[in-house]
């Protein structure tokens, strides 16, 4: 169980930022998309096979040419204000016989990565997630912050369109982060970096729906862009974005023009009532919210499971 | 985490190669391969791999009415060049787990070659010339088995775990290859006589074991005349089987009627 450097690179107080893929992929959409834009190199990976199954095999001429597993990959950049070092991984080890990110090996890859970070001098991470909340997916979302010491708390607040844990409605600044996104965190804590996760919203009535959620990931870059001073062109991510936005809308049309009356008026009245602030938000009995629960993924169902298109 | 696996006793062996099969494949080919060969060179099992650490065992699972436990073993018997292992696919931790077969054979036996044994399934009739399908993970070994018959594989999709086992030899420069003899998808949850004695003949031949296929030659004779007298009973089976041997494909309402028939029909045999 290892580390692959192709290179060791000279760098000068850099800050890693990382993610793994979660909820509406909207963590590593965005850092993925940093990445790029700073045209960041390759240089190191995390070898996959203690903590993947191979996903594809190439056999040619009777010969066994390649096993591919999910990467787990670094790069690196030297921006004009700061030098930056990326991980990117495609999937989360997950806890042993189960789908969930979680046991043993979370921890030694949150780690293994860290290592890296140390290695190269980082002694600031950021980490991006997805946040559930009661918000309209008309609504720009806003990044919750969680850091992961007191002394950064201060400098969370100043970010632009960005949270507290406290300033979630109805939170009283508790919370918790799922799998990596959040783990690594922690462990940046018992190691001691600096850390601070940035998540952007997504609808609640998008959990478990395999789509992803660009806008969020673009409130999560206009974070993590001003924090790191650096400016990037954000025109190919806000494509994606309004193309997701009119095939929410046209799934929305469908369903309404589709659905018996009363079962469309009620989920739009439920939708509805997420533009309002969370805290006015008309109450909704448990009945109501199981009754909606099973129609609402009626309406945000793929037609044809095997299209990787968002939506 | 417990010991990962338990030696009986420590084998006599000689420059061996390892033989690999897992219980669930299929036509129950390999299994039952496993089972001819240890059969002929009188293996005993000498070590054995601890379940706790790759499978679920909360329970376990019933299967022909039969409770399972999951297996991996290793045989040696007369033979001082052949190791075998028979083995439960592990449902955890598979990485770690061909690490083990591979630590058994190569360090407590010094294997020097593997070869691992499944079926492959395929839109052909039972009657059609049948080739095995192999896979090489080093050029050099696949150079030093050209002229035993076989066929050249390409694939490329998702991972058996015997190409995990090829990948995972080949990190530890172990020569090694996978045999995939081609089965009529109509016999894979039967047995297939035919596949078996290919990749017993093949063995034979290779680590030069003087079978005496009287036996297994008569399996694949009944298994012939059996599917000869379906033919016969059913004109509906003998035209899909026509239209196989004829490169023609079946629908899928067909394919399965044809599973059925066959399946109902051997079964009730039995």
């Amino acid at each position: 169980m290892g580390i692959r450097l192709y290179e060791e690179p000279e760098l000068e107080n850099p800050v890693l930022i990382a993610s793994w893929p979660g909820i509406g992929n909207i963590g590593i959409i965005a850092v993925n998309y940093l990445r790029q834009m700073v045209k960041a190199q390759e240089f190191g990976e995390i070898e996959p096979w203690d903590f993947f199954e191979p996903r594809r095999v190439l056999i040619e001429g009777g010969l066994l040419k390649e096993l591919e597993f999910p990467s787990s990959k670094f790069f690196f950049q030297r921006t004009r204000n700061r030098d930056l070092v990326f991980f990117v991984g495609e999937q989360q080890p997950t806890e042993t016989g189960t789908q969930y990110p979680g046991g043993r090996k979370v921890l030694e890859m949150a780690n293994l990565v860290l290592d890296v970070a140390l290695r190269f001098g980082c002694r600031r991470v950021y980490v991006s997630g997805a946040a559930l909340a009661p918000v309209h997916h008309t609504a720009r979302p806003r990044v919750w912050a969680v850091p992961n010491s007191e002394s950064l708390v201060s400098e969370v607040k100043s970010y632009e369109n960005a949270i507290l844990m406290s300033d979630v409605e109805g939170r009283g600044g508790q919370g918790n982060i799922t799998g990596l996104n959040g783990l690594l965190l922690g462990v940046a804590k018992k190691r001691g970096l600096e850390a601070v996760c940035v998540l952007g919203e997504i609808p609640i009535y998008f959990q478990g729906l395999p789509m992803i959620y660009p806008k969020a990931s673009r409130s999560v870059l206009e974070v993590l862009t001003e924090i790191l001073e650096i400016e990037i062109d954000f025109s190919i991510l806000d494509k994606v974005v309004a193309q997701v936005e009119r095939g929410i809308g046209n799934l929305e049309e469908q369903f309404y023009q589709q659905a018996p009356p009363e079962v469309a008026e009620r989920i739009r009245d439920w939708l509805e009532s997420f533009k309002s602030k969370p805290a006015e938000s008309r109450p909704i009995t448990e009945e109501d919210q199981k009754w909606i629960k099973e129609h609402i993924d009626e309406l945000f169902k793929r037609e044809d499971e095997g299209d990787d298109r968002p939506l | 985490m417990t010991d990962l696996f338990r030696f009986y006793r420590q084998p006599e062996l000689q420059n061996p190669s390892l033989i690999v099969g897992f219980s669930e494949d299929a036509g129950e080919l390999a299994p039952k391969v496993i089972d001819y060969l240890n059969e002929k060179i009188k293996g005993e099992s000498f070590c054995e791999i601890e379940p706790s650490e790759f499978f679920s065992l909360g329970g376990v699972a019933i299967e022909n009415d039969v409770a399972q436990f999951p297996e991996g073993k290793f045989y040696c018997g007369e033979r001082k060049d052949l190791v075998i292992f028979k083995g439960s696919e592990p449902r955890l931790e598979r990485y770690q787990f061909l690490q083990t077969v591979l630590d058994v054979a190569v360090h407590h036996c010094k294997i020097k070659e593997l070869y691992t044994i499944s079926g492959t399934i395929s839109s052909i009739a039972h009657t059609t010339p049948r080739s095995i399908l192999t896979v090489f993970n080093q050029p050099e070994f696949q150079e030093k088995l050209r002229g035993y018959g076989l066929e050249d594989m390409n694939w490329e999709g998702w991972p058996a775990l015997n190409s995990f086992l090829l990948w995972v030899a080949e990190r530890r420069n172990i020569p090694g290859v996978s045999l995939w003899p081609v089965i009529p998808f109509y016999l894979a949850a039967v047995d297939d006589s035919k596949a078996q004695k290919m990749v017993l003949e093949f063995l034979d031949r290779r680590f030069g074991l003087g079978i005496d296929f009287s036996d297994i030659n008569e399996a694949v004779a009944e298994q012939n005349e059996r599917m000869a007298q379906l033919r016969t009973r059913s004109p509906e089976v003998d035209n899909y089987i026509q239209k196989l041997e004829s490169n023609l494909t079946l629908t899928q309402e067909e394919n399965e009627k044809l599973v059925r028939e066959v399946e109902g029909f051997l079964r009730r045999k039995d």
